[in-house]
């Protein structure tokens, strides 16, 4: 739980504590029994009377103090039964599946899809007010979200590798789910219990307000009910008898509400993790002096550091690398050896924990440090060009090819419907691709159309460099080598300075004109892609060499 | 397709069910429920030869035949208190009810949605949390309580708007129209504000979610503008969940504007239950939560219908692997 | 000539798809006998994986008989099932999901044992030791680590020892490197079928990369569109490929330059 969650939930949780020493302790905190007749009717507020009387003379701070009773007792029991009932039926559904889920999930989508409060007042009507009326009709109407939330928890659960595993391992069921399922699934049932009584609190106000409540047991509900009936809203009786309850209410549920959130917040590392989009270039007022014969990219002694819990991890260590126009460099680097973040920050693209703490990236000479954002963004694309890792989702899923690719076109230059349409078949074509997949969606393509679509996005800008970071992630081998092959025509073709940034020797080795090997944030040796090979000089460079995956040349029939 | 459709015929199913078997299961004699019982002045030997007259003296099952073929011909029954059909009052009351949750949903929709969005993108920032905070803080608030302060200070205190009715009955074209907006205020406003929270939260986690994928940074890497990146690639994902969600998001509103329309005297089908509670009213107490329910179902369904306009995945058929 | 471990005769298997089933596997035969190592490669879709999934009983076959050491696997009773389940483990592609996240490595290895309640304390912690030193993980620094403190590599030898544990007849490997930084797949491959000869395991290995087959495997099988293309010893297959979608993995595999075109 990072700090700031943790102290919403200190602060949810404080609240929430003195809430229920107020409730247990009312009877001695309230300074009138709220049932008596104290003073005269309609009282504006006084020394003995703080919040005034109500219309027959009860005094309206007791009210509010013995209110806190029923508001959190019905919210509370209402919210246990719904968490208890919800969490049974969405475990069972989501982890029987078949008709057992079926039944029960129908059930639930059922009990969601009607109209909350009026289901409750026409229940609640029948059975008379009341508070085990009140209880049972709020807890009835929300186990269904608490149900439907644990069972998509538990589906997703049940499809990790880890708990089929389990089934291949031959575990019963009754293993799985008490050992593995409910274990894991023990922590979220916390949050949503919160959010239960949250909502719980609110219903039982406003069943209070339209007259369902117990009317002998005094809730804030029921005095902004007798409230309301009195008119107090249309007098100046409702800074003292309307805004206090409705304060108190709004106190308790967002209490409830933002220890929930920061307990969900916990329990979904998914959430937690996601980093603020993206930070504001560093601005530097450096000069721009860049040499006119400069390479299309050049990394001079570049150091970058990430901030972390721990303090700064440095990534990248005096870096130095060019790619001139035509070249195809491959960058070999294990997990962790840097090679991604330096892919990023040759599109000054890194993620805002990362800062550039020396050296400096020149993309046809200019520097990226010195530029505005607006020129930053148009170098992006305009001049460098990324052919991301993951590029199976790098694609929007709701938008068509052409869309995309025309939009890419127009980001760097002005063309009309027609040349655009031009450009967007033209890229197309560069990679290989009917014209006709423009009007195609994304997951209508095969895996290496889509690489090949992303590729012609990198190119959309007419960039000078390109940088491909690990392009063949999650292709089969021969989708594989389409793929290269496409990347190596190109940078002929188009004398683009290529980058490419692997894990993978073989691949590297088979397009690569120079390779640089970066180890642990150092580049270890640069060298032609022959010479490294042949005889690689630094002991990482010969370790990858030799253990690198590939098969023994064949002699057609010889020996093996 | 035809199984959303037999999800919404259940969901109706099970409403109608739940009409008829409440007088059968609370304490007391039907027609008590029906008609008022002795509390309308009724002698014990009325209720006997009225309950004949309903049938309740024939099996259950025939009862809910009955029931069922009633409602199949457009009949719920008559009110007790405005003695006459049930469906006519509803269908007088509906339009105003019809027209309040519209405009405020839209909004609603659109602001939290907006907001939520914009919140994500500033995630963690300082701006970020007072956007949270403030809407958690919103969304804590009960409904008529909003609607009873903003009267207050707004119809009180400032004068500037009307505190009840939908409209007055001497204005007439345009008058009428801007009569109509003014009344209109105040209670779209309220519901706005109860009901804004649900379309926040979902619209910026999903927001969130969608930032870190790898076509996002692909936009930024092609040199598109953050505007348009967070309009035209993060946005239309991000509202595909608040699209499909939007089955709780409107019971929320319903429920919003029952107390609401109560506390204005909007003559919409919120004031309506909220009368038929007051006076139980029982058949008309049904009726509007039949009513209501139709009215969550269809624009279920249209969302539904709609929503390979949205989400082009769904559009044509693809192998979604399963096991057989 | 053992009697072979695995015995799969005209497996075939449907997905239920938007336009009615689809055919992920067409009666493929596959046999492997005790400390055989059987490479089992194609390209993506080639429904490999399935076949596997099939074998560990994850996805139901529509036809055909899956026989480990010479027991239907169809019509077994339950208890029957889950003894002969201990006969079998699936090593995942994916050493970062296959692990559960909030448990002990010596928990997780031991997971097997607990689940067909195999042996008492010292026994469990005995064979969990030996398990981890057969992957040449070292006991006593990784015992009581959580799978996120551990590399890829080091987690995929976890789920290798966990595979170890019960003493298995048979270990599926569904692209068991495929996740690992190039320069650590030789040796994890060779990793396993080394066990597999010293134990006398049978192994399949399911891979699209054919450079990941030469040296582990006795025999390989090529799948193409759920069906069987080829299959053959290792080096015969490798150096005279008969069916061109062989060939063509083989000339992928090869790491052969790719032609730049005029300069």
């Amino acid at each position: 739980m990072n700090v700031r969650s943790r102290r919403y939930a200190l602060a949810g949780a404080a609240t929430l504590a003195t809430l229920g020493v107020i409730a247990v302790l009312a009877p001695w905190l309230a300074p009138y029994d709220p049932g008596e007749r104290v003073g005269p009717p309609f009282a504006r507020p006084t020394p003995t009377h703080p919040l005034g009387t109500n219309d027959v003379g009860q005094d309206l701070l007791s009210e509010l103090i013995v209110g806190t009773q029923v508001s959190l007792l019905v919210g509370t029991v209402a919210a246990v039964a719904a968490t208890v009932l919800g969490t049974l039926v969405g475990v069972l559904a989501g982890y029987a599946r078949g008709w057992v889920d079926t039944v029960l999930m129908r059930a639930v989508d059922v009990v969601l899809a009607l109209p909350v409060l009026p289901l409750t007042i026409v229940i609640g009507v029948f059975f008379g007010p009341g508070l085990l009326t009140q209880i049972s009709v709020i807890a009835s109407v929300i186990w269904a979200g608490v149900a439907r939330e644990l069972r998509a928890q538990v589906l997703s659960l049940r499809e990790r590798e880890h708990v089929q595993a389990l089934r291949v391992m031959g575990a019963g069921g009754v293993y799985v789910l008490s050992r593995h399922v409910l274990p894991a699934v023990a922590p979220l049932v916390v949050p949503q219990f919160v959010l239960a009584t949250k909502t719980a609190i609110l219903l039982e106000a406003s069943l209070a307000f339209l007259g369902l409540g117990d009317v002998t047991a005094k809730s804030w509900g029921t005095m902004l009910s007798i409230g309301y009936a009195r008119s107090a809203f249309l007098t100046d009786a409702w800074l003292w008898w309307i805004i206090p309850p409705g304060l108190a209410v709004a106190l308790t549920v967002m209490a409830f509400a933002v220890f929930g959130y920061a307990l969900e917040e916990r329990s979904r590392p998914a959430l937690r993790d996601a980093s603020r989009p993206w930070p504001r270039p560093r601005q530097s007022p450096r000069p721009d002096r860049a040499a006119p014969a400069a390479p299309a990219l050049l990394v001079e002694d570049l150091a970058v550091h990430y901030r972390s819990d721990r303090g700064a991890v440095t990534a990248l260590d005096g870096v130095s690398l060019s790619v001139a126009a035509g070249e195809l460099v491959g960058l070999i680097g294990e997990s962790g050896s840097g090679k991604s973040t330096l892919a990023a920050a040759a599109l000054g693209l890194l993620p805002p924990a990362a800062t550039v703490t020396e050296g400096r990236i020149l993309v046809t000479g200019r520097d990226l440090a010195t530029l505005s954002a607006p020129e930053l963004r148009s170098t992006r694309g305009g001049r460098v060009g990324l052919i991301p890792q993951e590029a199976m989702s790098a694609l929007n899923p709701v938008r068509t090819v052409g869309s995309q690719l025309a939009e890419a076109v127009r980001a760097h230059r002005t063309l009309d419907q027609e040349q655009t349409r031009a450009r967007v078949e033209e890229l197309l074509a560069l990679v290989g691709l009917d014209p006709d997949w423009a009007k195609a969606h994304p997951h209508q393509l095969s895996g290496g159309m889509r690489q090949r679509v992303v590729i012609a996005l990198a190119l959309a800008g007419d960039p000078a460099v390109v940088v491909a970071d690990e392009p063949t992630s999650g292709l089969d081998v021969l989708t594989q080598a389409e793929v290269l092959a496409v990347l190596v025509r190109l940078s002929r073709e188009l004398n683009l300075a290529l980058l490419v940034v692997s894990h993978d020797l073989p691949m590297i080795e088979r397009i690569a004109d120079r390779i640089a090997v970066l180890h642990a944030g150092r580049l270890v040796e640069t060298g032609p892609a022959a010479d490294l090979l042949a005889a690689p000089r630094h002991p990482h460079t010969r370790s990858l060499v030799e253990a690198a995956p590939r098969l023994r040349v064949r002699v057609p029939g010889g020996p093996r | 397709m035809a199984l959303r459709v037999g999800q919404y015929a259940l969901v109706l199913a099970v409403a109608a069910t739940i009409n008829f078997a409440l007088p059968h299961l609370a304490p007391g004699d039907p027609i008590t429920y029906l008609y008022g019982g002795t509390e309308q002045g009724l002698t014990p030997a009325q209720i006997d030869e009225l309950g004949a007259q309903y049938g309740l003296d024939r099996p259950l099952i025939e009862q809910y035949g009955a029931f069922w073929s009633g409602l199949v011909q457009g009949d719920l029954g008559i009110s007790v208190e405005h003695r006459q059909p049930v469906v006519d009052v509803l269908a007088e009351h509906l339009p105003w009810t019809l027209a309040l949750v519209g405009v405020s949903t839209g909004l609603s929709v659109l602001l939290g949605t907006l907001l939520g969005a914009w919140a994500a993108w500033r995630w963690g920032t300082r701006r970020d949390t007072a956007a949270v905070l403030s809407v958690l803080a919103a969304d804590a608030m009960p409904g008529f309580w909003i609607a009873m302060v903003l009267i207050a200070v707004f119809a009180v205190q400032l004068g500037w708007f009307p505190s009840y009715g939908a409209t007055s009955i001497d204005a007439s074209g345009a008058a009428w129209l801007t009569e109509v907006a003014q009344r209109m205020a105040l209670p779209a406003a309220t519901l706005v504000i109860a009901s804004l929270g649900g379309f926040f939260l979902l619209s910026r986690a999903a927001m969130v979610t969608v930032l870190d994928e790898p076509f996002v940074r692909r936009a930024r890497a092609a040199g598109l503008r953050d505007r348009r990146v967070a309009l035209r690639h993060a946005l239309p994902n991000a509202l595909l969940p608040v699209y499909t969600n939007l089955t709780l998001a409107l019971g929320a509103v319903l429920s919003g504007a029952v107390v609401v329309e109560t506390v204005f005297a909007y003559p919409g089908l919120g004031r309506l239950i909220f009368d038929a509670v007051t006076v139980r009213d029982y058949p008309l107490l049904q009726g509007a939560f039949l009513v209501v329910t139709v009215g969550i179902v269809l624009a279920n369904l249209v969302a539904d219908l709609t929503y390979p306009l949205l989400d082009p995945r769904v559009r044509r058929a693809r192998p979604a692997l399963e096991p057989a | 000539m053992t009697a072979p471990v695995l015995a799969v005769e005209g497996l075939t298997v449907s997905f239920r798809g938007r336009a009615g089933p689809v055919r992920a596997v067409t009666d493929v035969d596959l046999t492997v006998r005790a400390g055989e190592t059987v490479g089992l490669v194609g390209g993506s879709g080639a429904g490999k994986s399935t076949v596997a999934r099939a074998v560990a009983g994850l996805v139901r076959p529509e036809r055909g008989a899956i026989r480990v050491d010479g027991v239907d696997l169809a019509g077994l009773g339950r208890s029957a099932t889950r003894r002969l389940r201990r006969q079998l483990h699936l090593v995942f592609q994916d050493p970062y999901a296959a692990l559960p996240p909030t448990r002990r490595v010596a928990d997780v290895v031991a997971e097997p044992l607990a689940i067909h309640r195999i042996g008492d304390r010292a026994e469990r912690q005995r064979r969990v030791a030996d398990a981890l030193a057969a992957v040449r993980l070292d006991a006593s620094r990784y015992l009581s680590s959580f799978p996120h403190q551990l590399s890829g590599g080091e987690r995929q030898r976890v789920a290798f020892a966990r595979a170890l544990v019960t003493r298995p007849r048979l270990i599926l490997a569904d692209e068991p490197a495929q996740m690992l930084d190039a320069s650590l797949r030789v040796a994890f491959i060779d990793l396993i079928s080394e066990l597999a000869r010293d134990r006398g395991v049978a192994v399949v290995h399911i891979t699209h990369d054919l450079a990941l087959t030469e040296r582990p495997c006795d025999r390989l099988v090529v799948m193409q569109a759920g069906h069987v293309v080829e299959q053959g010893p290792t080096a015969e297959l490798l150096d005279r490929p008969r069916h061109p979608y062989t060939a063509a993995l083989v000339a992928a595999a090869s790491g052969a330059p790719i032609p730049r075109g005029a300069q």
